[in-house]
Formats: structure tokens, C-alpha cells, sequence
């Protein structure tokens, strides 16, 4: 795994190895409810992965919130 | 012992493989990884343990029916609920369980619904789950108390809450809902904290114990629960809790905690499963003292003496602690034979002495040759060990030539080596009886027996010096719960594989026509103890062996035999007409299915119940009289009338 995010498609990667999460790139800005697979444990283990691999605090309130996977980036990458 | 590296390792000499979980990671993406599942535990059995929660993450995702498919893998059926968010325990308990080989199916409860939960009824047949994990935590204490609170409220709310469980529990456990298990609840600085007092918050502090004191004393009342204690896997410096996924999410154990945790259920399921390991194979040279015992002699080895001396002993200790407890203890060292039992015996700093091993195998030949020996000679299967070795060469060639041997690698720190070997509970059981106390003693007496039957022309000449004594008749409540074991453990001579818990046990006591027989055997060189049982029913006319178990250590002597002999002779005697029996295969018992067929039964058929089944059937007419080698008193208890 690399040490940092440096694009979407890396976010991409991530919630493929990390959760076994197969994401295609134009299913990045599809709303969360589209994938079956998707929970809310899964974005609790988001969390831990993320932080050990940007080695900061993520707001996890607004990753709570994200709709779908760009914006979870999005939230990751602090913008 | 060698310090060559050896091909199979990592470039960087670590025991442990930086490069499995891409390895998972590569057969997920190629979509194998259901096919290839028995791949799978090698992997995990040397990932990082830093990797192991991507690792159940990826498996987590696999359709357990998917994996069966490919795989003769056992699946473990869970129930998981509890207090609050519990399903983050579903990824690790899986990483944990493929490990040891085994495929979890998880089913997880509602948000907050572990009463209602464990106040169901059974549910029917399959759809029973083997295994419940109620997951408690704090809140389920502190949802109960309003702010401004006092001690005083708290111990109210913990009393309340631990009777409710309490009940919950008995409830479980009377509908027969098989195996629980729970947990003492970590205490937060979060909590203790608000109180400004510090009289108060030293009290908090008790209230809180006698709480986890009641969770832990409910796997004292049920033989059937086990309450995990949390405070010791902490106390290795894992985070108790999260507050944001705490607040936000309900996760009120955090990830590291759920995987410790997960380790411990993953054995307390070897255990139920009748795996717990039996036999530990140490290594000599920089595992049980520092140095090398061919240069340094047996004076120069670290031992006792010195800093690392002393944490060589401080090891040895912890293994005589296992030793005594029936874990059978042995040696496999390249060394040469005769300075190793110099040493063994005559060291004045050695805790364990030749005595407290069941075999010494110092030799020149490879570490696998020698466990393979002391497998045959202990009459045990290599899954029943533990091996341990500082060296990177030597482990990883036991690993790939015997993946059924668990490996603990200890490295250079002696000072860690009891971390390493009690990583990982695999010689946890559910309760010690008097025969895994005497075990060690056992096992050495086999070996006496060996050396004499040596001197005999023939096996036969052997049987007939032994003076085997049987004794065949129902268990004194206090051997209930070595029946039980035998059940859980056995996995040979086990010819319908019931595993039964003490209650199930009794249960078939008192059954109407119900029969529970206890096998004793003693020979010239000792008491073997209890070490079968039968399970029989009579059906009007009919007497059924429902099960027959006989622990491996008195294979071949003709005990199975008479016991037959003295069933048959019983149910002729009590006007029966006939006598059935059962094989039901499972993975290690295959050596047996001719056991009945042998002993003049016929097949019948099959059992409705298990299509895989034989069922067997003798007419009494011709009973084979018992070995004469051996005398054998049965006494089956009361006979409850004339069949007929």
C-alpha cells in the first residue's frame, strides 16, 4: 500500500484491498445506497485504515455523512 | 540448531511474512481466493498480526457457500449481538478462525437486542447457531444512569443490569442454546473521571469489579458459557475504546480490542471442537537456555545465572506451569543425545527436568522427521502439537513440511518468550480433570511399557505379560466431566463423534433405558484411568450402542474388544434380541468404520438421521468371548425390567 492517497483512483485501491470493496472508477460518484455490500462498519474500518495511512485525524462526522465514494475522498484529503 | 536462512523466508529474515497479505489480496483480485480457501490459514499463519484485520476484512466478504463449493472446510455458525454496534467483530473473529482453518458464518443481531436475544427460544435443528457472542460494554451500565449521578446510582444500574443478564443467561442456556460467550466490561477513564472525589472514584472503582465479578462467576453456574476477561488483554496496551465511533457509530469496543478478543473466541471454538492442541516440542539451544550447547558445554550455556540467564528460567517456569496442567512436554534439539540428557539432568539451573518430558529427541535428523516420531510414538495426530524454535530455519521448515503443527517462533529475547508461547490459547480447555493432571505421568509409563513389550516375541506374548484389567460401569458424578472430555476430545476412536458437554452427559443417565458405561483399564505398570465410554439405549428389545469412545493412549490391547463382548453378553443376559451400533465418519475416525463388522455385527443400512451413517446390527447368537489376555467386571447398573 502506498503511504498516501494521491488521487481518487488510489481511494479507489484502498477500498478494494483494504475492504474488499470492488469500486469501478465511474462508480465513484454513485450514491452509497446503489452498493448492496456497503455498510456503515465497513466506514467505521475506513477510519482506522485512513488514519494509519494519512497519520492525522479525519473528521469522522463528515465522513459519516459523504453520499457517496468521492466525497468520502474528498473528506479524507481534508478539502 | 542452525542459523542458515533458508529459501523460504523473507528477505528481511522475519518470521513473520510481510508479504501475505498481498498475497490474499492478489488471489481476491484474481476472484480465487474461495477456491484456493485452503490456502488460506498457511498465509495467516505467518501475517503480521497488524494485518490481520485486512486480512478477515477480505475473507469477511467470501459467501461462506461459495468457500464449501471448493473446500472440505468446517463452518462455524456464530451468533453475534450485545450491548451496542457489535458487527465490527465479524471481520476479525473471521481472520481468527480461518487460522485455524475453519470458515465463520456470522449471524449479527439487531442494535442493542442481547436480551431479547438470549431470551429466544431454540431455534430448530441446523439453524441453531454452534457458538453465541453477547458483546458487552460500559453503556450497558452508564445508559442506565442520569446525569448528576452518584456512585450509589451506578452500583444500582450495575446490580439491576447484572441480574437482567443473569436471567437472560439462565433462560439461554435452559432452552439448550448451546455455547455463550461473554465479557467483563472495560471501565473508562471517561466515567471514573466525572467523579471530582477521589473517595468516590476509588469506590467506582469496586462497584465496577463486582460487576465483572458477577459476569465472570455466570461461567461458573453454566458450564456452557464462558465470559472472556478483557481486563488482560488491555493490560497489553490495546486502546479500550474509541470515543468518536463510540458517539457516532455505537462501536464501543474498538477494533484492536474486538481483535484480541476474536483471538480468544477462536480457541474457545478449538476448544468446543475437541482441538485444543496436547503436546508441546521445544527446541533446545536459544529456546530453553541461551547459547549452544555443542560449543559452549553444558557450564557455558545461559542459564540461571545472568540477566538472560535468568529469563531462560523464567521460561522454563511458565512451561512446567503448562506441564502440570497436562500439556505433554517434549524435546526436539540437533544436539547430540547423551549431552543433552547430561544436561537435562544434572544442570543445576534447569527448571524442567528429563523427567517432565514425555520424549527427548536430541538428533541430527530434520525437526519434521522428529515430530512426525514423537506424533507415532505419543499415538497423537500432528494437529494435537505445538512446536517452538528461535530459529528462522527451522520453523519455516516445520511450517511447510508439517502445516498441521502449530509453529511459535521466539526470537533472540528470552525476556519475551512466554509473550510469544501464550499468544495464542492453544492449549485452552474448558475444565482440567483429574486425567490431564496425571497425564505426563501416563505418557511416561507408555514409554516403560514400550521398552518392555521390546523384549517380547510377539505382541500376543506382550497382551499376556501386561495384566490389563478392565472395569466397565457407570461414571461417579465426579468422572462426568472426563466422559464429557473424551466426547469434545476424542477424535479416533469415536465411532458416532458425539461431542457431549456435562449436562448432556448426565442427561444420558437419567434417560428411561438410558446406559452411560465408563472404561477403566490398569495394567502391571499402572492406571491408565477412565479412558472410554459407551452411550447405550435400550428399545424394547433392542440394546443400542448410540456411541463408543476410547482415548488413543489404549488403542490395540483388545479393551474395545471386550467391552463389545461384555455389551453383547449384558443385553443377552437382560433378555434383549439384539444388539445395533453406529459408525458415523468423520475426518480422523476412518480407521474404525470396520469395528462393528469385525466384532460380528452386520450391516443394516444406513441411519435416517445421518445419511453417511452405518448402522449395524448383531443377533446375539454367536458372541466372540472377550480377549483372554484380559479380565474385564462390568457392571452396568440398575436394569430396569424385562423388555419384553
Amino acid at each position: 500500500m502506498t503511504t498516501a492517497l494521491a488521487d481518487a483512483e488510489e481511494f479507489r485501491t484502498l477500498l478494494e484491498e483494504e475492504l474488499g470493496l470492488p469500486i469501478r472508477p465511474e462508480d465513484l460518484d454513485r450514491p452509497l445506497d446503489d452498493f448492496p455490500d456497503w455498510d456503515s462498519v465497513l466506514l467505521l474500518r475506513l477510519v482506522t485504515v485512513v488514519e494509519n495511512l494519512v497519520g492525522r485525524p479525519i473528521p469522522v462526522v463528515d465522513l459519516l455523512e459523504t453520499r457517496t465514494f468521492r466525497q468520502m475522498y474528498e473528506v479524507v484529503m481534508g478539502r | 540448531m542452525t542459523k542458515t536462512e533458508n529459501h523460504t523466508l523473507g528477505a528481511s529474515g522475519a518470521w513473520h511474512d510481510a508479504q501475505a497479505l498481498g498475497a490474499l489480496r492478489a488471489l481476491r483480485r484474481a476472484g480465487t481466493l474461495a477456491a484456493e480457501y485452503t490456502r488460506v490459514p498457511a498465509l495467516l499463519a505467518r501475517m503480521p498480526a497488524t494485518d490481520l484485520p485486512a486480512a478477515g476484512q477480505l475473507l469477511a466478504r467470501l459467501d461462506p457457500k461459495e468457500v464449501c463449493r471448493h473446500a472440505d472446510v468446517p463452518v462455524v455458525t456464530v451468533a453475534v449481538t450485545g450491548h451496542s454496534t457489535v458487527a465490527p467483530v465479524v471481520a476479525p473473529l473471521t481472520a481468527e478462525l480461518a487460522r485455524h482453518g475453519m470458515l465463520l458464518e456470522a449471524k449479527v443481531a439487531p442494535y442493542g437486542s442481547y436480551l431479547q436475544d438470549l431470551m429466544r427460544p431454540a431455534a430448530a435443528g441446523d439453524d441453531q447457531p454452534q457458538l453465541t457472542l453477547c458483546l458487552l460494554d460500559a453503556h450497558m451500565v452508564f445508559d442506565d444512569v442520569t446525569v448528576p449521578w452518584r456512585v450509589e446510582d451506578v452500583e444500582a444500574a450495575a446490580r439491576a443490569r447484572l441480574s437482567l443478564v443473569a436471567g437472560a443467561v439462565r433462560t439461554h442456556q435452559e432452552a439448550g442454546r448451546g455455547l455463550l460467550v461473554l465479557n467483563t466490561v472495560p471501565l473508562h477513564r471517561r466515567h471514573t473521571h466525572q467523579l471530582v472525589d477521589l473517595r468516590s472514584r476509588a469506590r467506582l472503582g469496586a462497584v465496577w469489579r463486582d460487576f465483572n465479578r458477577g459476569l465472570l462467576s455466570l461461567a461458573e453456574q453454566h458450564p456452557s458459557v464462558v465470559t472472556v476477561d478483557l481486563d488482560p488483554l488491555l493490560a497489553e496496551g490495546v486502546p479500550a475504546w474509541d470515543p468518536r465511533t463510540a458517539q457516532y457509530a455505537r462501536a464501543r469496543l474498538s477494533d484492536a480490542l474486538l481483535a484480541a478478543y476474536a483471538r480468544e473466541a477462536a480457541h474457545v471454538v478449538r476448544a468446543r471442537l475437541g482441538r485444543t492442541r496436547k503436546c508441546l516440542v521445544l527446541d533446545l539451544d536459544g529456546t530453553l537456555w541461551g547459547g549452544v550447547l555443542g560449543e559452549d558445554g553444558a557450564g557455558g550455556v545461559e542459564l540461571g545465572a545472568g540477566l538472560r540467564g535468568e529469563a531462560f528460567q523464567e521460561f522454563q517456569r511458565v512451561i512446567g506451569q503448562l506441564g502440570a496442567q497436562g500439556v505433554l512436554l517434549a524435546v526436539s534439539s540437533k544436539n547430540d543425545t547423551d549431552t543433552v540428557r547430561e544436561t537435562l539432568r544434572t544442570h543445576p539451573a534447569m527448571v524442567l527436568r528429563e523427567g517432565d518430558f514425555v520424549r527427548v529427541n536430541a538428533n541430527w535428523k530434520a525437526k519434521h522427521d522428529n515430530l512426525r516420531d514423537i506424533a507415532d510414538r505419543l499415538g497423537l495426530g500432528l494437529d494435537s502439537f505445538v512446536f517452538v524454535d528461535d530459529s528462522l530455519f527451522e520453523c519455516g521448515l516445520v511450517a511447510e513440511q508439517v502445516p498441521e503443527v502449530a509453529v511459535v517462533r521466539v526470537d533472540d529475547e528470552p525476556a519475551l518468550h512466554p509473550s510469544a508461547l501464550l499468544a495464542d490459547g492453544w492449549f485452552d480447555l474448558f475444565e482440567l480433570t483429574e486425567a490431564d493432571l496425571e497425564r505426563a505421568g501416563r505418557y511416561r509409563t507408555e514409554a516403560l511399557r514400550q521398552e518392555f513389550r521390546e523384549d517380547f516375541g510377539s505382541y500376543q506374548d506382550y497382551l499376556e505379560g501386561l495384566g490389563l484389567e478392565v472395569a466397565l460401569r457407570p461414571p461417579e458424578e465426579s468422572e462426568l466431566a472426563r466422559v464429557s472430555q473424551l466426547t469434545l476430545r476424542t477424535n479416533q476412536f469415536h465411532l458416532a463423534t458425539e461431542r457431549l458437554q456435562v449436562p448432556q452427559v448426565a442427561e444420558r443417565m437419567e434417560r428411561p433405558g438410558g446406559y452411560v458405561l465408563a472404561v477403566r483399564a490398569r495394567d502391571r505398570f499402572g492406571d491408565h484411568g477412565l479412558v472410554g465410554a459407551l452411550f447405550l439405549r435400550r428399545d424394547k428389545e433392542v440394546l443400542r450402542i448410540d456411541n463408543f469412545v476410547l482415548s488413543c493412549r489404549v488403542f490395540s490391547r483388545g479393551i474395545e474388544s471386550a467391552c463389545v463382548a461384555a455389551v453383547l453378553e449384558f443385553a443377552r443376559d437382560t433378555g434383549a434380541s439384539a444388539v445395533t451400533g453406529r459408525f458415523v465418519p468423520s475426518p480422523r475416525n476412518s480407521a474404525f468404520a470396520p469395528f462393528y463388522a469385525e466384532h460380528g455385527f452386520a450391516v443394516t443400512g444406513t441411519d435416517p438421521d445421518h445419511p453417511d451413517a452405518v448402522a449395524f446390527r448383531h443377533d446375539l447368537v454367536d458372541i466372540a468371548p472377550a480377549p483372554a489376555h484380559l479380565r474385564l467386571q462390568a457392571a452396568f447398573g440398575p436394569f430396569d425390567g424385562d423388555p419384553t
